[in-house]
C-alpha cells in the first residue's frame, strides 16, 4: 500500500493505493471515493465486545470500515470529517502511539488498536477523557487533528508543556503530568488554560493547532436559539 | 545475515526523537544494541553492566529504561519485550539488581495504584446503582410520607373532575344508593382516616373500579352487572379503598417523576413539583399499581370487609370469577392480573381469620342489578 496526501492544508484527503487483496481499515465514513475494485465492509475491530467497550468508553465509532481491494488493484480517497491537517506515519513494530479518540483515521490492516484506559487524574483532567487508543504493530498509520498538525520532538527527560485539549498523539515512550497552568488556582482559570500536560521525552508528541472544545464554544454563539 | 526483528528503542543524539528502532541482545558482560536501519544501519553498540543505569518509564510506566554513556555520547534504551527485560534481570550482576528491583516495585505499585483506584471506582458505581436499585422504594414511601394529604386530594380531585365530565354520571337510584350503602359500611370502619372518600357511579359496560390519590373512586356499572351480589362489590371497593389509604397512587406517581423528585420532596422543596404532578393527572387513570401494592390492597381490604362484617368470601369469589372469563372487556383484570396463587392467598388469609357473622345489605342486589339492565343474579 502507498499513501500519498492531497491537498494538504486545512481541507487534505489522503489518497491510498492498495495492491490486490490489500486492505486497510478506516474510520467509518471516512471513504470519500474508490476504485470500483475496492469493497467496503465494516469491521467491528476486537470482535463484538472490543468494538462495544470501544465506542462506549472512548467515544470512538462503533465500527471500523474495511476497505479491500479483493478485485484487483485500486485505490481509495479518504477524508477527515473536521478540517485540519493529517499526517502519515510508519510504525516500526516497536514504537508504540496513544492517540486521542478522534486522531484515528486509517490504518495498515497490521496496525493493531487498542483501547486503553488512563490513570484517574489524567482522565479527569487531561480532557481526553479515561480512555486512549494505544496504537502499535507494523505499517501504516494515517492520523488527523482539527487545524494543523506540529509534532514536538523530545530528547531524553526534555519537558514541554501542551494545553490538554490541543492533544493528537504522542509515544508511548513519553510519560506527562497534569499540571495548573498557572502556580494558583484562580490564575490557571482565568488565564483560560485550565490544565495543561506537562510532557517528558524521549519520543514525539503530536498536537492539533485548534482546540476543538473552544471552537464549539465559538460557533454556538451564532447559532440561532429555536423553540 | 538472518532478518532481525527490532524489541526496543533507542534515544541519542545523532537518532530521530521517535526513538531508533534496535535489537538489544543480552550478554554475560552486558548489552549489545543492534541498529537495522536508518543512519546506523548495520552498527552496534556495547554497553557494559557496569556502566548501565535503569529505572521504569514510559506512558504507562512499564518500560525498562536503560541509561548509559558510550563512545557515541548518551543513549537511553526503552526496552518494552518482557522477554528482553526478563533476559536483562537474569544476567544484571548484584550492583543492579537493587536499582532493577525498585523499578519493578515501581512498575507493581503503578500497576496496583491503578488498579485500585478503578476497582473503588467500579465498587462505588454498583454500591450506588444496586443501591438505588433496591433502595427506591424506601426512597419513594419516604417521599410519599412527606407530601400533605390536601395537596393528594387536589390532585386527585383534578383528575377526578376531568374523568367524570367525559362519562355518563349515574346521579341516583337503586345502583347508587346500594353502593353509597357499601361505601358507608366500608369507611366507617376507617377511624381517623384524613381522606373524605367520594364514590361516584359511571354508566360504562367496562368491568371496572379505581381509586385515585385523595379518597376519589370510580365503579362502573359494568362492574355492578357482573357482580352476582353486594359482597362482591364490596370486595372490589375494600380493595380500591386501601389503595388509597396505603397511598399507592402517590408512591407510583413519584416512582415516575423520578428520583430528582423524590429527593426535592425529602429535602423540602415542593414547589416546582405540584406543576408536575398535575401533568400526571391524566395519567393517574391509567395508573397500574405495582405487584407488591396489589397484595397489599387485597390483604387490608379483606381485613376490611371483615371489620365491617361483609362477607369476604364475595370477594374472593368475584376475583375467581373474573380471572375464569377471559373476556377482553374486562378491564379491572388487565390493571388487576388474577393469579391463582392470588386468591388461594387470600382464602389462607381468611381461614385465619376469627370467625364473624355476616351482616346483610339492606338492598337487593337482584333489583339493584335489574335496575341496571343485567340478568337477574344466577341464584346460587
Amino acid at each position: 500500500m502507498r499513501s500519498e496526501i492531497l491537498y494538504p492544508g486545512a481541507f487534505p484527503m489522503v489518497r491510498v493505493e492498495l495492491a490486490a487483496g490489500e486492505h486497510i481499515k478506516a474510520e467509518s465514513g471516512a471513504m470519500v471515493a474508490s476504485s470500483p475494485t475496492i469493497d467496503i465492509e465494516s469491521k467491528m475491530e476486537g470482535g463484538f465486545l472490543g468494538a462495544l467497550s470501544r465506542k462506549l468508553l472512548t467515544g470512538e465509532k462503533f465500527f471500523f470500515q474495511t476497505l479491500r481491494a479483493s478485485r484487483g488493484p485500486g485505490e481509495v480517497l479518504l477524508a477527515p470529517t473536521v478540517p485540519g491537517e493529517i499526517v502519515i506515519m510508519e510504525l516500526d513494530g516497536v514504537n508504540e502511539y496513544m492517540v486521542q479518540k478522534d486522531g484515528f483515521l486509517a490504518g495498515a490492516d497490521s496496525v493493531a488498536i487498542e483501547s486503553k484506559m488512563q490513570s484517574l487524574t489524567r482522565g479527569l483532567m487531561g480532557g481526553e477523557g479515561f480512555f486512549l487508543l494505544k496504537i502499535g504493530g507494523k505499517g501504516t498509520l494515517i492520523l488527523n487533528s482539527f487545524g494543523a498538525i506540529h509534532k514536538i520532538e523530545l530528547k531524553p527527560d526534555q519537558e514541554y508543556i501542551v494545553d490538554n485539549s490541543h492533544l493528537v498523539a504522542w509515544s508511548a515512550t513519553t510519560s506527562y503530568n497534569i499540571e495548573k497552568a498557572a502556580s494558583g488556582w484562580v490564575a490557571s482559570f482565568t488565564s483560560g488554560e485550565g490544565f495543561v500536560c506537562r510532557f517528558r521525552g524521549p519520543g514525539v508528541v503530536y498536537i492539533q493547532s485548534r482546540n476543538p472544545g473552544s471552537f464549539g464554544a465559538w460557533v454556538r454563539q451564532f447559532i440561532p436559539v429555536s423553540e | 545475515m538472518t532478518e532481525f526483528q527490532p524489541n526496543a528503542l533507542c534515544f541519542g543524539q545523532e537518532f530521530p526523537a521517535s526513538g531508533e528502532p534496535c535489537l538489544v541482545q543480552v550478554e554475560d558482560h552486558g548489552i549489545t544494541v543492534m541498529f537495522l536501519s536508518g543512519a546506523a544501519e548495520d552498527r552496534s553498540e556495547s554497553a557494559s553492566f557496569s556502566a548501565l543505569t535503569v529505572a521504569a518509564g514510559g506512558f504507562d510506566h512499564d518500560q525498562l529504561v536503560v541509561r548509559w554513556v558510550g563512545a557515541a555520547g548518551e543513549r537511553t534504551l526503552y526496552l518494552k519485550h518482557p522477554d528482553v527485560i526478563r533476559a536483562f534481570r537474569q544476567a544484571a550482576p548484584d550492583q543492579l539488581r537493587a536499582p532493577l528491583d525498585r523499578a519493578a516495585e515501581h512498575v507493581r505499585q503503578a500497576r496496583h495504584r491503578h488498579r485500585m483506584v478503578w476497582s473503588v471506582i467500579g465498587g462505588t458505581v454498583l454500591v450506588v446503582v444496586l443501591g438505588l436499585w433496591f433502595g427506591s422504594d424506601l426512597l419513594v414511601e419516604m417521599a410519599v410520607d412527606r407530601i400533605p394529604v390536601e395537596w393528594e386530594q387536589k390532585l386527585g380531585e383534578s383528575a377526578y373532575k376531568d374523568f367524570l365530565a367525559q362519562q355518563d354520571v349515574m346521579k341516583e337510584g337503586v345502583a347508587v344508593s346500594a353502593v353509597e350503602e357499601i361505601t358507608h359500611r366500608l369507611v366507617e370502619q376507617i377511624p381517623n382516616s384524613p381522606y373524605k372518600f367520594e364514590v361516584t357511579v359511571v354508566k360504562s359496560d367496562v368491568v371496572n373500579a379505581f381509586a385515585l390519590p385523595g379518597g376519589y373512586i370510580v365503579v362502573f356499572t359494568g362492574l355492578m352487572k357482573k357482580a352476582d351480589s353486594g359482597e362482591e362489590v364490596a370486595g372490589v371497593m375494600g380493595h380500591e379503598l386501601n389503595h388509597v389509604l396505603q397511598r399507592h397512587g402517590l408512591e407510583r406517581i413519584v416512582k415516575q417523576l423520578g428520583l430528582v423528585a423524590v429527593l426535592s420532596i425529602v429535602l423540602g422543596n415542593h414547589q416546582g413539583l405540584a406543576g408536575m404532578m398535575k401533568q400526571l393527572g391524566v395519567e393517574l387513570l391509567t395508573l397500574k399499581f405495582g405487584r407488591e401494592q396489589e397484595t397489599e390492597a387485597d390483604l387490608t381490604g379483606l381485613q376490611l370487609l371483615h371489620r365491617a362484617k361483609i362477607d369476604p368470601s364475595g370477594m374472593i369469589r368475584f376475583f375467581e370469577q373474573l380471572s375464569e372469563k377471559d373476556e377482553g372487556r374486562t378491564e379491572w383484570l388487565s390493571t388487576h392480573p388474577m393469579s391463582g396463587a392470588r386468591a388461594e392467598r387470600l382464602k389462607a388469609e381468611l381461614a385465619a381469620m376469627p370467625k364473624m357473622v355476616p351482616a346483610p345489605f339492606s338492598f337487593d342486589w337482584t333489583k339493584v342489578r335489574g335496575a341496571l339492565g343485567g340478568e337477574p343474579a344466577a341464584k346460587p
